[in-house]
């Protein structure tokens, strides 16, 4: 009999990409184990303020609790600091500090955070299961990472995070056009991916607030 | 005030029939005793100003520290008993590494105040350990603190800002344009209301705190008995030779 | 022979409980010689069977002082009963009793949840009615694969929780996703542990309030969704596909109850760790929450494909 593993692997894809002025954050809804699909119908998303959201692939214990984990840190964090919640780039460290202090048995998600920095600029944040974070102008995380992330690379051709004096990393795309990317995106990775399907949940987060869409994928 | 000694001063935690908590305003009592201090809020920055009692010609002026710095945009100017003081910076510096280090920005100075004010009610528990009352205070602390620090720009707001705390032992606190704490306080506090202007610069500033502090200290000011620091936006404690480019301007 | 004293006296400081282990030690030793000397001629080189660890002496003897132990008869329970003093605690590493799918579906008036009432020792069908779906809360059933004791251990998490709640008597009533999101984190916070009930949970129920129709279900490791329909094990490879295909959340009673009964058929028929001995239990904002009495299906076992397995499948078995 085999052994006994508190971990799973539940797939799905997150996409996030930083504009100007807006953030776009988005993930398919399909659970899976295995071959099986679970459900077709589940966030991988959630909405921590409203200049911040946050997209999790893997393990979907884990992403329930990290999710419930950062949500509660949010509202402490609010009565603590005169109702405001926290800051985008505030959440991207604190994220990173939860998922290191869990270092030796890890939260296995695979976490893209995206929002809105200080000056309104659109920020994403990219991590690993243990913490290390970037700040980055689009990510892709998940199992449809190697089928997408070429593609955003292609397509965005942002600043290399190289260069000095630093140049923004943010894509110049319009956000209806990178709305219009980002579903190609999902179309593209469900072809191949197994654990990519079903529908995508895209979030945009822009000066008026954060908009939630959804677009049916295939079903096989 | 106080004339009569009675049995609701002994529990620090125990109301009088009035409704008043008698060791709370004693260590107020305590405050009225201590040094002055003031501080102005101007839109270019935040400048605390205290008075140091010399008492001895033997004394090394330059150990006398009355104003601390919290973190590099706050700065604590304190009266009353300045023992006690210490134990509230330290945890207020404290507070403020973990915002950095949990958050990787600085903490609002609202925050550091709250923390502070947390602090200061927390007398008269007894706590485990692992508690992080476990040597706390057995009585309140007998010290008032201006708080003086530089916050971010909340949403919607172009520019970051300088903002002025008064705390007390009683765990309250509140915000102020220009304050004074000590025992020229109420004098002082007159002088600032008069010569305070929403639009002042912080040299401006510096000159009113040193002659509010003039008018009510009994030694003549010099650079030795008077610790000015400001933050615009960064904590600075002035050198003895900027004291002394305030004072000529008296 | 003289009462032992609890080792850790609630009311007696740290040093009375030593005088107390040390009282405690000398009754055990005058008890064990007495039963040895009967029985065993070396017994007296085993006046007092302390550990060298200097830990609490054993009031019994372990069974190495007595006969040979066959480790090899009783492999099976060895690992538990002669783990050493200061071994780890030994975890659920596998099931022992067991109970198979559990299927459920959202309909017109609320859900309808079935499971069979086998309890399964291995391949041998031990138990044959056990309640494996159970009222949590007003209007909130809980069925479960999996490990039953367990399942019995979670049953009487539900009945506090439920009982906490009827206590507090303030008007507010127990939702079925309230309970989801409880049991959700029980799962969870054992697997953190490493000590996981081994269940796959579904819950079902309805809102009082809003009659809005809740099922859910949650894994062993805390792997957990809600659906328009759910099933555990087996049934989310035979059940799932027929209710992807005919399940809607409009159908009416008889048709959720005729679906779910094709359902069980199909996982009678292939799954070899089931009964033909079920229970429906339906939630609905009108009518409440019922478990029916156990009742079988009629089933025919006469295909040619099964009287004769190996007639379209030449040469493998």
């Amino acid at each position: 009999m085999s052994t006994w593993s508190p971990y799973d692997m539940n797939g799905g894809t997150c996409v996030a990409v930083a504009g100007a002025d807006y953030c776009i954050v988005a993930a398919d809804t399909r659970l899976s184990t295995g071959f099986s699909i679970l459900t077709r119908e589940h966030t991988k998303v959630v909405t921590l303020s409203d200049a911040c959201v946050l997209a999790s692939a893997g393990f979907e214990g884990d992403r329930k609790q990290l999710h419930k984990v950062l949500g509660m840190r949010q509202q402490v964090f609010a009565h603590n600091h005169g109702g405001k919640p926290m800051s985008c780039p505030a959440m991207a460290q604190m994220l990173s500090n939860t998922l290191y202090f869990k270092r030796f048995f890890p939260y296995y998600t695979f976490n893209l955070l995206g929002g809105l920095d200080k000056s309104g600029k659109g920020a994403v944040y990219t991590y690993d299961a243990i913490g290390s974070y970037e700040r980055t102008g689009y990510a892709c995380q998940g199992s449809g990472q190697a089928l997408i992330m070429p593609v955003l690379d292609n397509q965005l051709k942002s600043a290399s995070p190289l260069l000095y004096p630093p140049v923004s990393s943010a894509t110049p795309l319009t956000e209806a056009q990178a709305v219009d990317l980002v579903k190609d995106c999902f179309a593209t990775a469900g072809e191949r991916d197994i654990y990519t399907g079903d529908a995508v949940e895209i979030v945009v987060i822009n000066r008026n607030g954060v908009r939630r869409e959804t677009m049916p994928l295939k079903l096989d | 005030m106080f004339q009569t000694r009675n049995e609701y001063d002994r529990g620090v935690n125990t109301f009088s029939p009035e409704g008043r908590l008698f060791q709370v305003e004693y260590a107020m009592e305590a405050i009225k005793l201590g040094s002055t201090a003031v501080g102005i809020c101007t839109p270019e920055g935040v400048v605390l100003a205290v008075e140091k009692r010399i008492t001895s010609p033997l004394m090394v002026a330059s150990s006398v520290e009355k104003i601390m710095e919290i973190d590099s945009h706050i700065g604590a100017a304190m009266s009353g008993l300045t023992a006690d003081a210490r134990t509230l910076v330290e945890h207020a510096r404290v507070e403020c590494q973990n915002h950095g280090f949990t958050y990787n920005e600085s903490i609002p100075v609202l925050s550091v105040t709250q923390s502070i004010c947390d602090m200061a009610l927390r007398f008269g528990e007894t706590g485990d350990d692992d508690d992080d009352d476990a040597g706390g205070m057995s009585r309140p602390f007998g010290v008032a603190l201006l708080l003086a620090g530089w916050d971010p720009a909340e949403d919607g707001e172009e520019k970051t800002k300088p903002a002025l705390y008064h705390t007390d032992p009683s765990g309250t606190f509140v915000k102020y344009d220009a304050k004074a704490i000590g025992s020229g306080a109420d004098s002082a506090q007159t002088q600032l209301q008069e010569n305070f202007k929403s639009d002042m610069t912080l040299v401006e500033a510096e000159t009113l705190a040193l002659s509010t502090l003039k008018a009510v200290m009994e030694e003549k000011v010099t650079s030795t008995n008077v610790e000015i620091a400001c933050v615009a936006p960064k904590y600075k404690l002035y050198t003895v030779e900027q004291v002394e480019a305030v004072l000529a301007r008296l | 022979m003289q009462p032992s004293l609890p080792s850790h006296h609630p009311l007696l400081g740290p040093d009375t409980a030593i005088l107390a282990a040390q009282q405690q030690s000398a009754s055990a030793s005058f008890f064990h010689n007495q039963r040895t000397n009967t029985a065993h001629q070396d017994a007296n080189s085993n006046a007092v069977l302390a550990p060298a660890s200097g830990a609490m002496p054993f009031t019994v003897a372990p069974p190495q002082a007595h006969a040979p132990f066959d480790a090899g008869a009783l492999a099976f329970d060895a690992a538990i009963t002669n783990a050493p003093p200061g071994a780890p605690n030994k975890h659920t590493t596998y099931p022992y009793v067991t109970g198979t799918s559990v299927l459920a579906i959202k309909y017109k008036d609320g859900i309808m949840m079935a499971a069979d009432t086998l309890g399964a020792y291995g391949a041998t069908k031990r138990y044959k009615s056990i309640s494996r779906i159970v009222p949590a809360a007003p209007t909130t059933l809980v069925g479960a694969g999996g490990e039953i004791s367990d399942f019995q251990y979670i049953s009487k998490l539900l009945t506090e929780l439920n009982d906490n709640d009827v206590i507090r008597d303030d008007g507010v009533v127990l939702k079925p996703r309230e309970v989801f999101a409880y049991l959700q984190r029980v799962m969870y916070n054992r697997r953190n542990k490493f000590d996981p009930l081994w269940n796959s949970l579904v819950v079902g129920g309805v809102d009082q309030a809003t009659g809005e129709a809740f099922l859910g279900t949650c894994s062993m490791i805390g792997v957990s969704y809600t659906d328009s329909h759910v099933a555990t094990g087996f049934g989310n490879h035979l059940a799932r596909p027929l209710f992807r295909n005919e399940q809607r959340d409009d159908m009416t009673e008889q048709e959720a109850r005729a679906l779910l009964e094709k359902a069980l058929r199909v996982c009678y028929y292939r799954d070899k760790n089931s009964i033909n001995k079920f229970v429906i239990g339906t939630v609905t904002k009108e009518s409440g929450m019922k478990v029916s009495e156990p009742f079988s299906l009629s089933t025919e076992w006469g295909y040619d494909a099964f009287v004769h397995p190996t007639k379209h499948a030449l040469g493998s078995w």
